[in-house]
């Protein structure tokens, strides 16, 4: 019998509601693997149990009173550390927001508490979800479950690898240029960037406007459909959150995709990677066939630009988005200064850490005098190519795939001192981001060395119930075993 | 385009950051770096933008309740009564570190 922690989060939801288990063995059942794990891999900021205790306390409550608590009944969630939760800490994992407390509470976070999951901390990640690794925390690296030697990932570093090492079964991060998908991807879970729109970021500390989206990070597909509807929908308190109609992700998601065509980027190609991910990319396209799927090839020639795209228009934004940090408002304030310019700048200098203030240099001068129409000018025209190519593709198919990754988990410190590698690995998932379409990682076999690879499935605006159901059968070819083995599991940990 | 010493102190500036000459020296090799690859857009081809699909929504302007202001203010390393307390405004050195 599995443990409760090892549950899905559609099973938890399912026996808590029915009455079957409580929420507070779940909770306690979660904290126990927590105990254990989090001194290895060091996912989180802040765990907050005894009002976690309290919450799934309220839920058991109201199960007993033959009430509903909802799809997410006694689910523990971890928070990424830039969404909202009134009176909590919110840090970003800089130290430029030291002392400052959430005055509200962010609608995705709402929507989950409303539909009885459970929050259990504060996970950590990459400084202002600046990263692919989560070393760029101000407070900690996070490791990754499979290897404690390798990166988790980033931006989302701390909430994949929460749910990776089995401390919860669902957790909520965030995407701007793939920060939920790659750590998705490097800890072998389900991650979801969302269509532009479809998630409300109210509450959400903003990196770069255009792009941002919160999404949930899961151990199976269904589960990462089953989050979604819960968080999505409009918001009043977002102008930037699309009115469509929210579907419900799980009907249908089981009926297979015989006939629907999979677009496969020739720009994209793969095999030029060479070693596990070609070999497991060429293996993906054969499970996507024998499931059914009609392998289509599409042509995006400016998917080659996006990294460059991504990395000034995402900065251009972010310098204008954390032109707010100063020191006046909230966060930390510099002792030393004496007058209110040497204030802005003592308070941004001491607060921020080395990629976050490379990344405001290189958007501040991407957006000044002389510069502006060579760079922002020009990379929101080739933005506007892409998203006209990307629009074509998927006329010609009804989803586009690639790997999530070039690369597999890499090892802590190989790449912090060269910032243009750590950006290269977010190839793939940039082009998503920029457009705004929606796309799904998903789990894709292993390499070598046993660390996990991802598949990629983007799809049409507001397509996630297509992208879903592509996913759920590459899942069942696969075979993927929902609950891996971890840490002292492997047999790996000193006695 | 090869980015300088010179152009870096100038964003930094822009910026409202400061850098020790160390900080500067790494900072202005990685920028450089960057700037170079991003250089690579100039053999793209562009298109036009369209309406803007990531647009916002134009919502109903209903007034409605805000937060509390003490809860913001508490978060204010500096305030009192309604208001944010800062240092003299006149004077300070900006960008030269």
């Amino acid at each position: 019998m599995p443990e409760l922690w090892e549950l899905s989060v559609e099973e938890t939801a399912r026996r808590v509601r029915g009455g079957e288990v409580s929420a507070a063995e779940v909770l306690e059942s979660c904290l126990a693997r927590t105990a254990h794990v989090e001194p290895l891999i060091a996912a989180y900021l802040e765990i907050f149990e005894d009002e976690a205790r309290g919450r799934a306390a309220e839920i058991d409550r109201r199960v007993a009173a033959g009430e509903d608590p909802g799809p997410l009944a006694g689910v523990p969630v971890a928070l990424k550390d830039n969404l909202s939760l009134d009176g909590h800490a919110l840090t970003c994992a800089s130290r430029i927001l030291t002392g400052y407390v959430a005055p509200y509470t962010a609608t995705a976070v709402e929507r989950l508490l409303a539909a009885g999951a459970v929050p259990v901390g504060r996970a950590n990640m990459d400084e202002f979800a600046m990263g692919s690794s989560c070393e760029n925390s101000a407070y900690q690296p996070t490791r990754n479950p499979w290897d404690l030697r390798a990166v988790p990932g980033g931006s989302s570093g701390g909430p994949a690898a929460a749910v990776a090492a089995g401390s919860v079964p669902l957790s909520m991060g965030t995407d701007t240029g793939g920060s939920v998908r790659q750590p998705a991807a490097l800890c072998g879970l389900v991650g979801v960037k969302p269509t532009y729109g479809r998630v409300s970021r109210y509450g959400l500390v903003a990196f770069a406007s255009s792009t941002d989206q919160i999404g949930p990070i899961a151990r199976n597909v269904r589960d990462a459909a089953l989050s979604l509807r819960v968080i999505a929908g409009a918001d009043p308190r977002d102008s930037t959150c699309a009115a469509e109609p929210v579907e419900d992700y799980l009907t249908g998601i089981e009926e297979g995709i015989a006939g629907l065509r999979v677009g496969v980027i020739r720009e994209a190609d793969p095999a030029r990677l060479g070693g596990p991910v070609a070999e497991n990319w060429r293996r993906s396209l054969d499970r996507l066939a024998s499931a059914g799927a009609e392998l289509v090839e599409v042509s995006v020639p400016s998917l080659d630009a996006a990294v460059a795209v991504y990395y000034v228009i995402a900065t251009c934004e972010a310098s204008a988005n954390l032109a707010r940090f100063d020191g006046v408002r909230y966060g930390d304030r510099s002792p030393e200064a004496d007058n209110l310019i040497d204030l802005y700048f003592d308070s941004r200098s001491e607060g921020f850490g080395p990629e976050v203030k490379r990344r405001i240099m290189l958007g501040t001068f991407a957006l000044s005098s002389g510069y502006y129409e060579a760079y922002y000018g020009r990379a929101r025209g080739v933005l506007e190519r892409m998203r006209q190519e990307l629009t074509a593709a998927l006329e010609a198919a009804d989803v586009l795939a690639t790997p999530t990754t070039p690369s597999a988990a890499f090892r802590i410190g190989e790449k912090v001192d060269d910032p243009l590698a750590m950006y290269l690995s977010d190839v793939f998932t940039t082009p998503a981001s920029l457009v705004g379409l929606p796309a799904v990682a998903v789990p894709s076999g292993m390499d070598e060395q046993g660390l996990p690879l991802s598949l990629q499935v983007m799809g049409r605006p507001f397509g996630e119930a297509t992208v879903f159901r592509v996913c759920r059968a590459f899942e069942r070819e696969v075979g993927w075993a929902v609950a891996p083995k971890f840490l002292g599991e492997r047999g790996e940990e000193a006695a | 385009m090869a980015l300088t010493h010179e152009d870096v102190r100038k964003i930094a500036t822009l910026a409202r950051l400061r850098f020790s000459p160390e900080e500067e020296a790494k900072l202005t090799g990685q920028l450089a770096k960057i700037v170079d690859y991003i250089d690579q857009l100039q053999a793209y081809e562009v298109a036009e933008p369209e309406a803007p699909s990531q647009g916002a929504r134009e919502l109903e302007d209903r007034p409605h309740e805000c937060l509390p202001r003490e809860k913001l203010l508490a978060n204010a390393p500096a305030s009192m009564d309604a208001f944010l307390l800062v240092p003299e405004v006149k004077g300070g050195g900006g960008g030269d570190a």
